[in-house]
C-alpha cells in the first residue's frame, strides 16, 4: 500500500512539474500550449549534450553535477520557450483561438522532428544515472535519487508559488491572466510578462526532462508527447490556471495510475485514471481547486 | 531519397529507352508478359517506420536491403535486369502504410520486401495483392499476417507461435516454476504473451503467474513492477520492444527482483543493454531468430554493412537483406517478374540459404523452422547461450 502511493507520487511530481507550465500558460493568454510537452523533450536533450561536454564525471560528483546541468538546462529550455512564444504564438495573438491551438501542434510536431533531425530517431542513454541503494520505509522501497528528485521538484513548486504569489511579477501575472488590455493600460508591459511566463513554465518542464532522463535513463525525441498529455491532463484535474490545483492535479493523477493499475492490472490503468477524470469533470467542471470562470464582457 | 522520386523516374526512362535504343530488347525475354519490361530495372518496394515511434528501425532495414541490391547488381543483377529499391514510411501506423503501399504500387514496385510493424503490415496486404505483388515480409510476424492464407504473403522472421514455443522450452528447462508475462498491449507483443501463456497452462512444468500490459513509451514502469513483483515469480518474460524492456529490466532490479528476466525478438538490441545498464542487463535472456552476432561467418558481412553505412547493422537488418536477395533469387527462378509466376516460385523454393537456415516455406507460407533461440546478455554483449536444438 505506502509502495503503490510512493509509486505514484513519485510519478505525479514530474506530471505535477511539467503541467505547471500548462497551467501558467493557459492562466495567462488562455492557449493550450500543445508543445509543452516537446519543451520536457528539449530539456532532457538539452541535459544530455551539456553532460556530454562535461564528459566523465565519478558517480562520487555525480549529484552536484546533476544539479548544475538541471541549472543551466532550466536557462536553455527556458529561453528555447521564450523563443517558441515570440516566433510561434505572440504573431497570432489577436487571431482566432484555433489557428492558436494548430498553431501549438505544428510547434509541437516541429520541435519533435527538428530534434529527430538533430539528434536521430535512436533513443539515447544518459551518461550519467542516478540509481543508487534503496531503502525502506514503512514498508517501501524507495531510493535516495528518488527522495532528492521530489525534494527538487518541491522546492521548484513552492519557489514558483512564492513568484507568483508574493512578488511584484507574480503580481503582473495574476493581472494580466485577469485582464490583459486593463493591466497595459495600468503600465504592464504585457509582453514581457507573457515572455517572462513562457521562460518560468519551459524552464519547470526542462528540469523534469533533466530529472527523468537522469533517472529513467532513456531519452528520444518522442518522449514529451505522452507526459504533455498526462500533464495536461493533470492540469485540468487540478484546475488550469491554478498554481496549486495543478500541482495536486500531477500528484492526484499519478496515485489515480499508480491504484488503477493495482486494481484492475495494467491494461485498464488508463481506462481507470481518464474514466475518473470524466467523471470528476462533470461533477466539478473547474478541477479541484479551480474558481469558475466568470464570463468576461 | 523521398525528394527526387520524379527526377530518378525521368532518369530511369531516360536509361531504359537508351538501352532500348541500342538493341538490347531481347535480352532476357522469354514470358510474353514481361518483354516489354526487360531492360527495366526490377523495382523492390520497402515499407518501413521512416518517421514515428519506431522510426530508429527503418535504417537498419532500408540500409541492409541497399546492400543486398548492390552486391546482386554488381554481380550483374536478375536476368541481366538491375535490382533497384524503392523505399516509403509506414510511420509503424495503419493509415501512413496504406498510403506508402499505394505509393508503391502506383510507382511499379514488382516485389515488396517490406514490412515491420505487424498492424501497420496487414491494412497494406490486401493493396499489393489486387496489384498482383507478392509480399517477402522481414521482420513483422503476427499470426494474423498469414491467417487469411493470402497466396502472395510470405513471412521470413519466425511467427509468434514458433517464438513462444521456445520462451516456454526455455522457461522449463530452467526450472522456472511462477512465469509473469508483460507485454505492451500492442498486436504482435501480446500475441506471443498469450501463446506462451496457452503452453504454459499445459500441465507440468511452470506455471503463469500473471499477465501484465504495460503502455508504451512511457518511462516510469513501477506500478507494473509492483503488481508483477506482489506475485512472487521467478521468471519474467517481456515480448514487448527494447525501449520498454530496458526501462523494464532496469527497474526489476532497482524493485529487488533477483530471478531471471527474458526479452522477445523486438527487445534485442544493444540499445537494451544501454537503457538497462550493464549491471541491470547481466544475465538478461532473449528470445530470438539468428542474427549477424550468433552467426558463424557472419563476420564479414557485418564489416561490409559497416564499411558503407558507418554503423552496425541493428535488429532486423539481415532480414531485410535476405528478404532482397529472397525476392531476387524468386524473381530469377520465375524468369521475369509476372506475380503470379514469382510466387510459385518462392513457394518452390526449398533449401535457400538464409541468416536464418536453410528456406523452405510451409503452407502457410510461414518458416518450417522459426530458428528460434536463446540469447544471454553477457559482460554486457548480447551471445548465443542456447541454440535449443
Amino acid at each position: 500500500m505506502t509502495q503503490l502511493i510512493w509509486n505514484g507520487l513519485f510519478v505525479g511530481s514530474f506530471y505535477a512539474l511539467v503541467a505547471l507550465g500548462y497551467s501558467m500558460v493557459y492562466g495567462i493568454i488562455k492557449l493550450l500550449n500543445f508543445a509543452h510537452g516537446d519543451l520536457y523533450m528539449l530539456g532532457a536533450f538539452a541535459g544530455f549534450a551539456i553532460l556530454g561536454a562535461v564528459g566523465g564525471v565519478s558517480s562520487s560528483m555525480a549529484l552536484p553535477v546533476l544539479l548544475a546541468v538541471l541549472v543551466v538546462t532550466m536557462a536553455v529550455t527556458g529561453l528555447a520557450g521564450v523563443a517558441l512564444e515570440r516566433i510561434a504564438y505572440r504573431p497570432l495573438r489577436r487571431a482566432p483561438r484555433l489557428s492558436l491551438l494548430i498553431t501549438a501542434v505544428g510547434a509541437s510536431f516541429a520541435l519533435e522532428y527538428g530534434m529527430r533531425a538533430a539528434a536521430g530517431a535512436d533513443p539515447r542513454v544518459y551518461p550519467l544515472r542516478l540509481g543508487g541503494s534503496s531503502l525502506e520505509v514503512a514498508g517501501a522501497r524507495l531510493t535516495l535519487a528518488q527522495l532528492v528528485l521530489v525534494g527538487v521538484a518541491v522546492v521548484l513548486m513552492i519557489g514558483l508559488n512564492l513568484l507568483v504569489t508574493r512578488t511584484r511579477e507574480g503580481r503582473a501575472m495574476r493581472a494580466i491572466a485577469l485582464d490583459p488590455t486593463t493591466s497595459s493600460l495600468m503600465g504592464i508591459d504585457v509582453n514581457a510578462v507573457i515572455s517572462r511566463t513562457f521562460f518560468i513554465g519551459s524552464a519547470l518542464a526542462g528540469a523534469a526532462g533533466v530529472m527523468a532522463g537522469a533517472y529513467y535513463g532513456k531519452i528520444d525525441f518522442l518522449m514529451g508527447f505522452l507526459i504533455g498529455l498526462k500533464a495536461f491532463t493533470a492540469a485540468v484535474i487540478g484546475g488550469i490556471g491554478n498554481i496549486p490545483g495543478t500541482m495536486l492535479g500531477g500528484l492526484v493523477l499519478g496515485l489515480l495510475e499508480s491504484f488503477g493499475t493495482f486494481w484492475l492490472g495494467g491494461e485498464w490503468r488508463d481506462v481507470f485514471a481518464f474514466g475518473v477524470l470524466i467523471l470528476f469533470l462533470t461533477v466539478r467542471p473547474t478541477g479541484l481547486l479551480g474558481e469558475r470562470v466568470t464570463e468576461r464582457v | 531519397m523521398r525528394a527526387t522520386p520524379l527526377t530518378s523516374i525521368a532518369s530511369l526512362a531516360a536509361v531504359a529507352l537508351l538501352a532500348t535504343g541500342c538493341g538490347q530488347g531481347l535480352l532476357g525475354g522469354g514470358d510474353g508478359g514481361d518483354t516489354a519490361k526487360t531492360n527495366e530495372p526490377i523495382v523492390l518496394g520497402m515499407l518501413i517506420p521512416q518517421s514515428g515511434s519506431e522510426a530508429a528501425i527503418g535504417p537498419y532495414m532500408s540500409n541492409a536491403a541497399q546492400l543486398a541490391v548492390d552486391e546482386i547488381n554488381a554481380k550483374g543483377g536478375v536476368l541481366g535486369r538491375k535490382l533497384e529499391l524503392k523505399t516509403a514510411d509506414d510511420a509503424c501506423d495503419a493509415q501512413s502504410a496504406a498510403a506508402g503501399a499505394n505509393k508503391l504500387v502506383t510507382e511499379g514496385v514488382d516485389v515488396s520486401v517490406g514490412g515491420y510493424c505487424s498492424g501497420a503490415t496487414l491494412p497494406t496486404l490486401p493493396i499489393f495483392g489486387k496489384a498482383n505483388i507478392p509480399m517477402i515480409i522481414p521482420a513483422a510476424n503476427s499470426q494474423e499476417l498469414v491467417d487469411q492464407k493470402l497466396k502472395h504473403v510470405f513471412l521470413i522472421n519466425g511467427t509468434g507461435t514458433q517464438q513462444a514455443a521456445a520462451a516456454e522450452k526455455w522457461m522449463t528447462k530452467q526450472g522456472a516454476k511462477s512465469v509473469a508475462l508483460m507485454h505492451d498491449n500492442t498486436s504482435y507483443s501480446k500475441d506471443i504473451a498469450l501463446r506462451t501463456q496457452a503452453l504454459l497452462d499445459a500441465p507440468g512444468g511452470a506455471d503463469t503467474a500473471l499477465i501484465e500490459a504495460v503502455t508504451p513509451k512511457e518511462s516510469d514502469y513501477s506500478a507494473n513492477i509492483t503488481n508483477v513483483l506482489a506475485k512472487k515469480p521467478d521468471f519474467v518474460y517481456w515480448t514487448g520492444y527494447f525501449q520498454e524492456g530496458g526501462l523494464i529490466a532496469r527497474q526489476l532490479r532497482q524493485a529487488g527482483y533477483k530471478g531471471s528476466i527474458m526479452v522477445g525478438d523486438g527487445s534485442v538490441s544493444p540499445k537494451l543493454v544501454e537503457i538497462a545498464g550493464p549491471e541491470a542487463a547481466e544475465g538478461v535472456y532473449a528470445t530470438m531468430t539468428q542474427t549477424p552476432d550468433t552467426l558463424e561467418g557472419a563476420e564479414g558481412w557485418i564489416e561490409a554493412y559497416k564499411k558503407k553505412f558507418g554503423t552496425e547493422p541493428g535488429p532486423y537488418s539481415n532480414q531485410a537483406y535476405d528478404a532482397v536477395r529472397l525476392a531476387a533469387e524468386a524473381v530469377g527462378k520465375a524468369g521475369g517478374t509476372d506475380g503470379a509466376k514469382v510466387i510459385a516460385a518462392l513457394e518452390a523454393i526449398d533449401g535457400f540459404q538464409m541468416f536464418s537456415g536453410p528456406l523452405k516455406f510451409t503452407p502457410e507460407h510461414t518458416l518450417s523452422n522459426g530458428g528460434f533461440q536463446i540469447l544471454v546478455v553477457k559482460d554486457g554483449k548480447i551471445t548465443l547461450q542456447d541454440s535449443l536444438k
